[in-house]
């Protein structure tokens, strides 16, 4: 027991001492928060303000002052938005925010409300550069009243990529977009928008323009229909109340919310963190096996320790690692969730909203339901059968190259559970789910996926005690193997061989 | 004479490869004793089936009384003929693991494998890591590595191989420290002038034969006398010289006398005077371990070679 221990401790410190080891840590939530930050980083400050042209054709410019008009509530409400973030960390967090209600005000006027309670030198908000700023032709691109000549010039103006100063810019500027209002007066046909643009991927511009004229569209319709245009707002605004219940949920308590799709949903993450975690610890195992094997250290070892000890040392040492692993993103994941919502400006806002109590329900959710134990349950039944295998296996090779060979088979066969992860949230209990849990090494990875969908109890305990069962034969078998190929030297073992000394023959 | 490590007419095949054949020896507590043998004459089989890394399949072994090594195994130290070590460790922390494994508390093996390492010249690379240091420092990091948690029987399998000449002779220092000490050290080797200044006994195995086990003088006495003479005046006399076996003449007028076992070449010199034989030169040639051992395992072990 007090080898096991020994072994334990040096292959726990030597994979934490290693970069690969705190890499590892670090890039789950480095992920996470980059995978959520980068895009609004760029948002806010990668995108560079696009200046576009309009052109309105319509008799009395009123098609030209719709789209403007939209165009500038957008604005307006990105503005208010950028202002909540700036100026959530200059509050003074002890004084009381309620009964503002930022959604309703520009934020001029939130920040006069508001200035009691910041900090003194909190300063001034700047309001950020617009997205999309209009800007007028230059004398050569200017509108002659025929659009086939007008867009003859255009096409070869844009196409050259050139730049000009508009009116009233200190700056060149190259035109981003060009768009052309025009209508029928003498129809009921809905208005038209010819936008020309370079750049097709961008299409966001485009889009509230046009939806800005159907809009208006559907109003003047309205109106010449003899319908009140209020009252057709009012109708159009209104949506079938849908809500959802769970029968499973306490009486009172059945409606499904956010909170819920969190606790369906969450699985499937961990069944990600698993997978990783298993692959992960996996390959340590086998690593530190093939150094010892390459190195010679191994027949040391053997002189001082049974196969038996320096199998569940190794075992329980790269287990303590990929436990410590497992933790600290499970950990890192909410503090960074938590951060990331506190420093967005959201919780000091908007305290009772879904996105501001995400960390608290994932805090709550991890606490409460079963999802930790059964991690850590599956975590660990996995991977003593993966660990298993690669020792056994791991054992009968002499270098990394060798293994390669097996660890490339079993790679292939634990892509099966990261197949399935997205498909069995969406049936969990259905057939294909069930029969995949049956099949041990997929047991851990499916069994987990299914955990929210409360699958039957008659299930979950049997699969468990066919998974522990394979567990132990797998051991059993990788003890056997362990022991006659740990000092063996040449060629690989065959399969039939590993099969013979399994058996004892 | 209390015996360290005893084996019994122990076999070992491996399929039909018989790498252990009927080997039996007695190592005595407190000596230093030489496992001697050609590639393949199953030196290192033997050494794992004492530590009980294989079983034997037949024979008896005792070590340190015991009949499995395992149960023994804290009280013996091994060098195996690979040599390796965990690369990131650094020397202390190396040999101080490897000491706790064999149950000896962490501070009080950290603190051994200091002074090991200061006694034995590496005292400045004690917090080095193995793969900083060179191959033969790796070498000694493990030769100490066996004998930190102070053993009473050491096993070294080609402990000198890969050492430079000022190497071995630590090695050499490590081994009559040990001896000098207590305890019992059996290593194996081909170079015999170690043997030879180290062990009071020895084994030569051929084919996983004992093909000779016995004192360093003994395994001498095992090899024919030889005498190189040189006469005056070339006779046929010497053919009625008594206990001569065989003769050589060589360049510059001299013979290579080989005397028949058991006969002396102070024997030879009477007959010489009695004959009025007049000699230049009488020159009796000791045989050394090198030409034993070529003349026991040579044949079988160049057929070994090339098979």
């Amino acid at each position: 027991m007090r080898n096991t221990l020994l072994i334990a401790v040096r292959e726990f410190l030597d994979n934490a001492r290693t970069r690969g080891f705190w890499f590892g840590i670090l890039l789950v939530p480095l992920i996470w928060m980059v995978a959520s930050q980068v895009p609004l980083l760029l948002a806010r400050k990668g995108t560079p303000t696009r200046h576009f042209a309009l052109i309105d054709t319509s008799a009395d410019g009123r098609l030209g002052a719709v789209v403007s008009g939209r165009l500038k509530e957008v604005e307006s409400r990105r503005e208010n938005l950028r202002f909540r973030e700036w100026v959530a960390p200059r509050l003074r967090s002890d004084q009381p925010l309620s009964g503002l209600d930022p959604a309703s005000r520009p934020w001029e006027r939130l920040q006069q409300e508001l200035t009691p309670w910041m900090k003194d030198d909190a300063g001034r908000f700047t309001p950020p550069e617009p997205l999309h700023r209009r800007v007028a032709l230059s004398k050569e691109l200017e509108w002659r009243g025929d659009r086939g000549e007008f867009e003859a010039r255009l096409r070869d103006w844009m196409r050259e990529d050139r730049t000009f100063r508009p009116e009233g810019s200190d700056r060149e500027v190259s035109l981003f977009a060009v768009a052309i209002l025009e209508e029928d007066p003498a129809s009921n046909a809905p208005p038209s928008l010819r936008f020309w643009s370079v750049n097709q991927a961008d299409t966001q511009l485009r889009e509230r323009m046009g939806e800005a004229l159907s809009r208006e569209f559907r109003r003047r319709e309205y109106a010449r229909l003899g319908m009140d245009p209020v009252v057709v707002d009012q109708v159009e605004k209104g949506q079938a109340r849908v809500i959802g219940l769970d029968p499973r949920k306490a009486a009172g308590e059945e409606r499904v919310g956010a909170a819920d799709l969190l606790r369906q949903w969450a699985p499937s993450a961990f069944v990600y963190l698993l997978w990783i975690a298993v692959f992960g610890v996996s390959q340590m195992l086998l690593n530190s096996l093939i150094e010892e094997r390459s190195n010679r250290i191994l027949e040391v070892l053997m002189s001082s320790v049974t196969p038996l000890e320096l199998m569940a040392g190794k075992l329980v040492g790269v287990a303590a690692v990929g436990t410590v692993m497992a933790l600290a993103w499970i950990g890192s994941l909410v503090l960074v969730t938590f951060w990331m919502i506190h420093t967005s400006g959201a919780a000091a806002l908007a305290p009772d909203s879904m996105v501001t109590r995400l960390p608290i329900e994932l805090a709550t959710l991890l606490g409460d339901s079963w999802l930790l134990p059964a991690f850590g349950l599956y975590f660990l039944l996995g991977y003593l059968f993966y660990a298993g295998v690669i020792l056994a296996l791991g054992s009968t090779c002499n270098d990394l190259k060798e293994a390669q060979n097996f660890t490339g088979v079993i790679a292939l066969l634990m892509m099966v559970p990261l197949v399935s992860i997205t498909f069995i949230p969406k049936d969990p209990n259905g057939p294909v789910a069930t029969v995949l849990s049956w099949i041990p090494p997929y047991t851990p990875f499916v069994m987990m996926n299914r955990v929210a969908a409360h699958p039957p109890m008659l299930e979950v305990i049997g699969t468990l005690v066919l998974l522990v069962v394979s567990d132990i034969v797998v051991l059993w078998a990788c003890a056997r193997i362990f022991r006659i190929a740990v000092l063996r030297t040449g060629q690989p073992a065959s399969l039939a061989q590993l099969l013979r000394w399994v058996l004892g023959r | 004479m209390s015996v360290a490590l005893e084996l019994r007419h122990v076999c070992k095949s491996f399929g039909t490869f018989h790498a252990v054949q009927d080997l039996s020896l007695s190592v005595p507590v407190g000596s230093v004793y030489g496992f001697l043998g050609p590639n393949g004459a199953g030196k290192t089989t033997s050494l794992r089936m004492i530590l009980g890394m294989l079983l034997p399949d037949s024979g008896e072994l005792s070590v340190l009384g015991s009949p499995s090594a395992m149960a023994v195994r804290n009280r013996v130290g091994y060098l195996p003929e690979e040599k390796g070590m965990y690369r990131t460790m650094t020397a202390v922390e190396a040999i101080a693991y490897f000491a706790t494994l064999k149950g000896v508390s962490g501070r009080v093996a950290r603190a051994r494998a200091r002074d090991l390492l200061g006694r034995y010249g590496l005292g400045a690379f004690a917090d080095k890591k193995i793969e900083a240091l060179s191959k033969g420092m790796g070498q000694k990091v493990q030769v100490l590595a066996s004998i930190a948690h102070d053993p009473e029987l050491v096993l070294l399998d080609e402990p000198f191989s890969g050492l430079d000449p000022v190497n071995q002779e630590v090695l050499e220092e490590v081994i009559v420290d040990l001896k000098a000490r207590g305890c019992t050290v059996l290593f194996s080797t081909h170079v015999m002038a170690h043997a030879e200044r180290l062990c009071d006994r020895l084994i030569i195995l051929g084919g996983g034969r004992g093909l000779f086990e016995g004192t360093v003088a003994e395994a001498r006495r095992r090899m024919p006398v030889q005498i190189r003479v040189e006469w005056v005046d070339p006779t046929q006399a010497l053919e009625s010289l008594p206990g001569v076996r065989s003769r050589t003449r060589q360049e510059g007028g001299i013979w290579c006398l080989e005397l028949d076992s058991g006969a002396s070449a102070a024997a030879v010199l009477e007959a010489c005077f009695e004959r009025s034989l007049r000699l230049r030169r009488f020159e009796v040639r000791e045989n050394d371990l090198h030409e034993v051992f070529v003349h026991l395992v040579g044949p079988g072990a160049r057929e070994a070679t090339l098979r």
